[in-house]
C-alpha cells in the first residue's frame, strides 16, 4: 500500500522539518537585510545624508576670453572688459516674476527685457542659467549681493564682455559680436562647441573681422567640476582638477588706430560753404610698398558697443533708415563712378594704344561725336592740351578725342591691371567688385536685350572719363594710386598676424605695362597739386612730403535746361542725393612714394572742393607720423594672458 | 458549515470562504506600497506607473482567485505538461526568439510577446513538486532518483544561461535546490552538491571554459549600463538614497535622490531605494516584515497541506518569491551584485506581477484544497 497511497508520515515529517528550517534560514537572511538597513539608515545615516546633500557633481564649462584685435602697434581695437551681471536659474527661482520685480528695484529690468528673459527660459529649460541683467555698476552689483539671501535662484557673476575702445571710429574695421542664434548652434560641428555657445551671455562674431576670424578669436573652453548641493547651489569648485580655458588668438592688424581716428574726424568735417549735418564719406590710406591698410574710414558709422549688449530696436531702425547708410562699409562696399580719377588709367591706356605723351588736342569745351555733343567740365575749353596737362587740368575733351578710336577692351584691361573690378582678401565680408566694362561684360549684362549687346564707341567716350558703366570702390581707388606710384601690382592687406603667426606681405610684381608710360601720369598728378592744377589748394607744403593727386567729380544727375529755367544755378541748390560725388586719389612723397590715399565724399559736389582737402588733412598727419618708419608690434611678444582690461 | 469529508468536492462559495484572506491582505499591502512609491517616483502623478500598477494588481488578484478555485488535482495533472511546454518554449528561443538588448529571451506567440523563462518559474515548481509527490521518503536521497530532478533543473537553467540571462538562471537553480532540500535530500549529498557547484563555477571561470564573448555577455548582464563606472555610481547613489532616509525617512515625495533623478530605474529595480529614502528605516523594516509575513503564511500553508504535491509546490513558490525579495533588497544596498531583479509586487512590470500572483494562486489552491490527498500516481483517493 505504501507504494500506492500517497500518505507517507515520514515524508510529511521531513518536509515539515525542512520547511521550518527554511523559514529559519529565510528569517536569518531577512535579519541580514535588516542589519544592512540599520547600518545604512541609522549607523551611517549622517554620512549618506551629507552625500545626498553635497555629492552631486556638476561639470561647469569655463568660458574662454575672446582674442583681442590690435592695431599695428599693439593698441587694442577690440578687447574684453569685466561685466558684472546677474544670472537666474529658473528651476530654483520658482516665481521668476517676483524675483524680477525685486531685481528691478536694484537695477532696471525693462518690460522688453522681461519678455526676452521669459522667452529664453521657455527655450532653454528650467535648469540652464539665463542672463537677466548685465553691465551693472559696482554699487548695484554690491547691493544685489547684499540682497542675495532673499533672491533664490539668482547668481551674481562676473563675466567678460567685448569692448571696442575706438567705438564708431573702428567699427568697419573690426565689426562686432552678437548673441548666439539657433542658426549658430546648428552650424557648430562638435557638442563641446554647442555647450560653449549655450553659456549665458556668450557672443559670437557677427560682422567684419569678428565674424571672419571667429574660429581664431573664440579660444578653447575649459572645464571644472563643481559640487552642487541638493538645492543646486555650488558649494565647492574642484579647482585642482579643472582644465583652464585658453584665450582666443590675437589678431594684429595693419591699421594705425591714431590715424584711423584722425581720418574719421576729418571725414566728418563739413565742406565749407555747404550746409549739411552729416558727411557721408570714405577714406583709405595704404602703404604702397607692403599693401598695409593704415586707415579704413567710413562715415557716418555705428558704435559696435551698442551691438555688443543687444542693440536697441529704435537705434537699429534709425541706422537702417538713414540716407547716409551708417551700416554700409563704404570703402569696401560703396561703389561710385570714379570720374576723372579714372584718367590716370585712361592716360596709360592711351599710350598703350600708341598715343605719345606730347600728343596735343585742342579743347574748345565740347566735341561732336555720333549724334551729340560731349562737354568738357570747363565750358570755355582748355585750348591746346597735352597728356600731362590733360591730367593737371582734368580736360575731358583730350580724352574724348582719344576715345574716338580707343578699343574699350584695352581700356578695361588697363583698369584691371591697376586694381579695379576685383575684390581683395581682407577678411571683411561684403566687398563689392564694381564694374570695369568691356565687350564681354556688355554682352552678358544685356543678355535679355540683343540690340544693346554690341559696344558703341560713344560709350567709350563716357567710360574714359570714369563715367558711364564704370564703377569702383574707394579701396580700389587707393590700390590704383599705389600701383601708379610704384608701378607694382600692390595688393592691400588688413591682417598682419594671427596669434604669433606673422603673415607675409603679399607679392607685388611689376605691372605688365611699359613702366615708361607711368612717368607722364605721375608728372600730371604732381602738377594737379603742386603746379597749380585742379587741386592746388590741397598741396602739402613740406618739401619732403610732396603729394601727387588727381581729382574726380562723378555725375549723379545731369542738370537740365529745365532746371536752369527754374533758377537752379549752383550744384548746392540740388537736393543732397542728386549732387555729384567728390573723389580724390593721391600718393606721397612724389619722389619716393610710400603712402597712397583715396577719399570719396558722397554727393560732395566737387573733388577739388570736398575730397582733396580731406585727403590733404589726412595725409598731412600721415606724413607727420610716418607710421611705416616705426617698428610695428612683434606679435611673438604678445603676452598670452593679456586677459581682461580694467575699466 | 457542514462537516466536509476529505476528498469531497466543494462548491465555489465554499472555496471562496476557504481562501486565506490574511494572505490576500498582506499581498495587497505590498502592492499598495508599490502604488504609493510609483506615484512618488512620477513626481506626484498617477501616470505613467502608479495607476497601471494598481489596476494590474487587481487583475492579477482575479487570476490568483481563479487559480485557487481550480481543483488541485487539475494542477497536479497539468504539472508535467506545464513544465515540458515551458521547456519546449525555452528550447525554441534560440531559433525563433526576439533579440532585445543583446539577449534572446522573448518569443512571439499568437501576436503576444511571451517570455518562456518566466513561465518556467511556475513550470519548474510544478514539475519538481509533481516529481517528489511520486517518491517515497527513502528514495529522495537515492542517487538514481536524484538524476531526474537534476535534469529537470539543469535543462532550463542551461537554456536560460545561454540566452544569456544569468540572474533568472541562478534564481531557477536556487529555487530547484531549495525544493530538493525541502523534499528531504540528505545533508551529506546536499553539502557535496553545494561543493560541486562552487567548484564547477570556479573552474568555468578559472579555466576559460566560457568563451570571451560569453564572459562579455555575462558582464553585460551584470552591468546593464555597460559602463564600468556606471554600476558603482548607481550603487553609491542607491546607498546614499537609502542611508539619507534615516530612521523615519524624508517623507512622501521628499526624497532628493529620487526626485532629483540621481537614481536609475527608479520605477523597477531601484524602487526599494526610493521607498527607503522616503519612509526611512521604520518604513523599510515594516515592508520587510510584511514580506516575511507572506513567506511565513506560505510556508505554513505548505505544512498544513495533506497533499505532498501541494506542500512542495507551495514551498517552491515561496522560495522563488523569497529569492526575489532578498536579491533585490540586497542588490540596492550593495549586498548582492546588480542583476536586474525586481522587488515583487512593488516594482513596475506586468510579467513578474503575473508570475508572482499566479504562483500565489497555486499556494492559495493548496490552502483551499488542504484536506485533499491523492495517490502517488496522481489519482484521487
Amino acid at each position: 500500500m505504501a507504494g500506492v497511497n500517497a500518505h507517507d508520515p515520514e515524508r510529511q515529517e521531513t518536509v515539515s522539518r525542512r520547511t521550518v528550517l527554511l523559514g529559519g534560514g529565510v528569517s536569518l537572511l531577512f535579519g541580514g537585510v535588516a542589519a544592512r538597513l540599520y547600518q545604512l539608515q541609522i549607523a551611517d545615516h549622517q554620512k549618506y545624508l551629507d552625500l545626498a546633500q553635497e555629492n552631486q557633481f556638476n561639470r561647469r564649462v569655463l568660458t574662454p576670453l575672446r582674442g583681442e584685435i590690435v592695431d599695428r602697434f599693439g593698441g587694442p581695437l577690440a578687447s574684453n572688459r569685466k561685466n558684472f551681471r546677474v544670472l537666474l536659474v529658473p528651476e530654483q527661482a520658482r516665481d521668476v516674476d517676483a524675483i524680477l520685480d525685486k531685481i528691478n528695484k536694484i537695477t532696471p529690468v525693462s518690460e522688453d527685457k522681461r519678455a526676452r528673459v521669459m522667452r529664453e527660459i521657455r527655450r532653454r529649460g528650467a535648469f540652464t542659467p539665463v542672463q537677466i541683467a548685465d553691465n551693472l555698476s559696482w554699487e548695484d552689483f554690491s547691493k544685489l549681493n547684499f540682497e542675495l539671501p532673499h533672491l533664490s535662484g539668482v547668481l551674481p557673476d562676473v563675466g567678460e564682455t567685448r569692448d571696442y575702445p575706438y567705438g564708431a571710429d573702428a567699427a568697419f574695421v573690426v565689426g562686432y559680436v552678437g548673441a548666439v542664434t539657433e542658426r549658430d548652434l546648428s552650424a557648430q560641428e562638435s557638442d563641446e562647441d554647442r555647450v560653449l555657445l549655450r553659456q549665458p551671455g556668450f557672443k559670437v562674431g557677427r560682422e567684419g573681422l569678428e565674424r571672419t576670424y571667429e574660429d581664431e578669436l573664440r579660444g578653447e573652453a575649459g572645464v571644472m567640476n563643481v559640487k552642487i548641493n541638493a538645492h543646486g547651489r555650488v558649494i565647492e569648485e574642484m579647482v585642482d582638477s579643472a582644465v583652464p580655458p585658453s584665450q582666443g588668438r590675437t589678431l594684429t592688424l595693419t591699421i594705425d588706430s591714431e590715424l584711423q581716428a584722425h581720418a574719421m574726424k576729418v571725414l566728418a568735417e563739413p565742406t565749407p560753404g555747404v550746409d549739411q549735418d552729416t558727411q557721408s564719406a570714405a577714406a583709405v590710406v595704404m602703404d604702397v610698398i607692403t599693401g598695409d591698410i593704415l586707415v579704413l574710414a567710413s562715415t557716418p558709422a555705428f558704435n559696435p558697443n551698442d551691438f555688443n549688449v543687444g542693440i536697441d530696436p529704435d537705434l537699429w531702425r534709425d541706422l537702417n533708415a538713414s540716407p547716409y547708410k551708417p551700416l554700409l562699409n563704404k570703402p569696401l562696399s560703396g561703389v561710385y563712378p570714379p570720374g576723372s580719377t579714372f584718367k590716370v588709367i585712361s592716360a596709360v591706356a592711351a599710350q598703350r594704344a600708341g598715343v605719345k605723351p606730347n600728343h596735343s588736342v585742342h579743347c574748345s569745351g565740347r566735341v561732336w561725336y555720333g549724334n551729340r555733343y560731349f562737354h568738357c567740365w570747363k565750358r570755355g575749353g582748355h585750348g591746346h592740351v597735352d597728356m600731362k596737362n590733360s591730367l593737371k587740368h582734368s580736360c575731358d575733351v583730350f580724352y574724348y578725342d582719344i576715345a574716338k578710336t580707343l578699343e574699350i577692351d584695352l581700356l578695361a584691361d588697363t583698369a584691371r591691371k591697376f586694381g579695379l573690378g576685383q575684390t581683395y582678401e581682407l577678411g571683411i565680408p561684403g566687398q563689392q567688385r564694381g564694374v570695369v566694362p568691356d565687350r564681354d561684360w556688355k554682352r552678358e549684362y544685356f543678355a535679355g536685350n540683343p540690340a544693346q549687346q554690341p559696344w558703341f564707341q560713344g560709350e567709350t567716350l563716357s567710360c574714359i572719363i570714369g563715367q558711364g558703366y564704370v564703377t569702383s570702390t574707394p579701396l580700389q581707388l587707393a590700390v590704383m594710386s599705389a600701383r601708379v606710384a610704384t608701378g607694382k601690382a600692390v595688393r592691400p592687406r588688413l591682417v598682419r598676424a594671427v596669434g604669433d603667426l606673422v603673415l607675409p606681405a603679399p607679392e607685388a610684381p611689376l605691372i605688365d605695362v611699359d613702366q615708361d608710360y607711368l612717368a607722364v601720369v605721375r608728372a600730371g598728378m604732381n602738377a594737379v597739386t603742386n603746379e597749380y592744377g585742379t587741386a592746388a589748394r590741397s598741396r602739402l607744403e613740406d618739401p619732403d612730403w610732396q603729394m601727387a593727386g588727381k581729382t574726380g567729380t562723378s555725375q549723379v544727375y545731369a542738370i537740365t535746361a529745365e532746371d536752369r529755367a527754374h533758377g537752379l544755378a549752383k550744384p548746392e541748390d540740388l537736393p543732397w542725393a542728386r549732387r555729384d560725388h567728390a573723389l580724390f586719389v593721391s600718393y606721397m612723397p612724389f619722389e619716393n612714394p610710400r603712402y597712397a590715399c583715396a577719399v570719396v565724399v558722397e554727393h560732395g559736389i566737387g573733388g577739388a572742393r570736398a575730397a582733396g582737402p580731406k585727403a590733404r588733412d589726412i595725409m598731412k598727419v600721415v606724413a607727420e607720423k610716418d607710421p611705416a618708419s616705426r617698428t610695428p608690434l612683434d606679435p611673438r611678444t604678445l603676452a598670452r594672458a593679456s586677459g581682461v582690461r580694467e575699466g | 458549515m457542514a462537516i466536509i469529508l476529505p476528498g469531497r468536492r466543494r462548491g465555489v462559495r465554499d472555496k471562496l470562504s476557504r481562501l486565506h484572506w490574511p494572505l490576500i491582505i498582506l499581498l495587497t499591502m505590498i502592492a499598495g506600497a508599490g502604488v504609493v512609491t510609483l506615484y512618488s517616483v512620477a513626481e506626484g502623478n498617477w501616470e505613467p506607473w502608479a495607476i497601471k500598477h494598481g489596476l494590474r494588481y487587481l487583475a492579477a488578484l482575479g487570476i490568483l482567485a481563479g487559480v485557487a478555485m481550480v481543483p488541485i488535482r487539475y494542477w497536479m495533472a497539468l504539472a508535467y505538461p506545464t513544465y515540458f511546454a515551458a521547456l519546449f518554449a525555452l528550447a525554441l528561443v534560440p531559433f525563433i526568439g526576439e533579440v532585445n538588448m543583446g539577449a534572446r529571451r522573448w518569443i512571439e506567440f499568437g501576436g503576444l510577446q511571451f517570455q518562456p523563462s518566466e513561465a518556467m518559474k511556475i513550470g519548474l515548481v510544478l514539475g519538481l513538486a509533481r516529481y517528489y509527490h511520486s517518491l517515497r521518503a527513502e528514495q529522495v536521497s537515492h542517487i538514481l532518483y536524484l538524476i531526474p530532478p537534476a535534469l529537470m533543473v539543469g535543462a532550463p537553467v542551461g537554456l536560460i544561461f545561454i540566452q544569456p540571462d544569468l540572474g533568472t538562471a541562478l534564481l531557477l537553480a536556487a529555487t530547484g535546490a531549495i525544493m530538493i532540500f525541502v523534499a528531504g535530500l540528505s545533508w551529506r549529498i546536499g553539502f557535496l552538491g553545494i561543493l560541486g557547484g562552487v567548484a564547477a563555477g570556479y573552474a568555468a571561470y578559472r579555466f576559460d571554459i566560457l568563451k570571451e564573448y560569453q564572459l562579455r555577455r555575462i558582464t553585460t548582464f551584470l552591468d546593464p549600463e555597460r559602463d564600468p563606472l556606471g554600476q558603482g555610481y548607481h550603487l553609491l547613489q542607491s546607498k546614499t538614497g537609502i542611508g539619507s532616509g534615516g530612521l523615519t525617512g524624508k517623507g512622501f515625495m521628499e526624497g532628493t535622490q529620487a526626485q532629483l533623478k540621481f537614481l536609475p530605474e527608479m520605477q523597477t529595480d531601484f524602487i526599494f531605494t526610493v521607498f527607503g529614502e522616503e519612509f526611512g528605516f521604520v518604513g523599510a523594516i515594516g515592508l520587510l516584515l510584511v514580506y516575511l509575513a507572506v513567506i511565513f503564511v506560505g510556508l505554513s500553508i505548505a505544512m498544513q497541506s495533506k497533499l505532498h504535491f501541494a506542500r512542495m509546490m507551495a514551498v517552491g513558490v515561496v522560495a522563488t518569491f523569497t529569492l526575489y525579495v532578498l536579491i533585490n533588497t540586497g542588490m540596492v544596498m550593495g549586498l548582492a551584485p546588480v542583476v536586474g531583479v525586481p522587488l515583487p509586487l512593488v516594482s513596475y512590470g506586468g510579467t513578474v506581477m503575473l508570475t508572482i500572483m499566479a504562483g500565489f494562486g497555486l499556494v492559495m489552491s493548496a490552502h483551499v484544497h488542504r484536506d485533499q490527498d491523492m495517490y502517488r500516481s496522481g489519482d484521487s483517493l
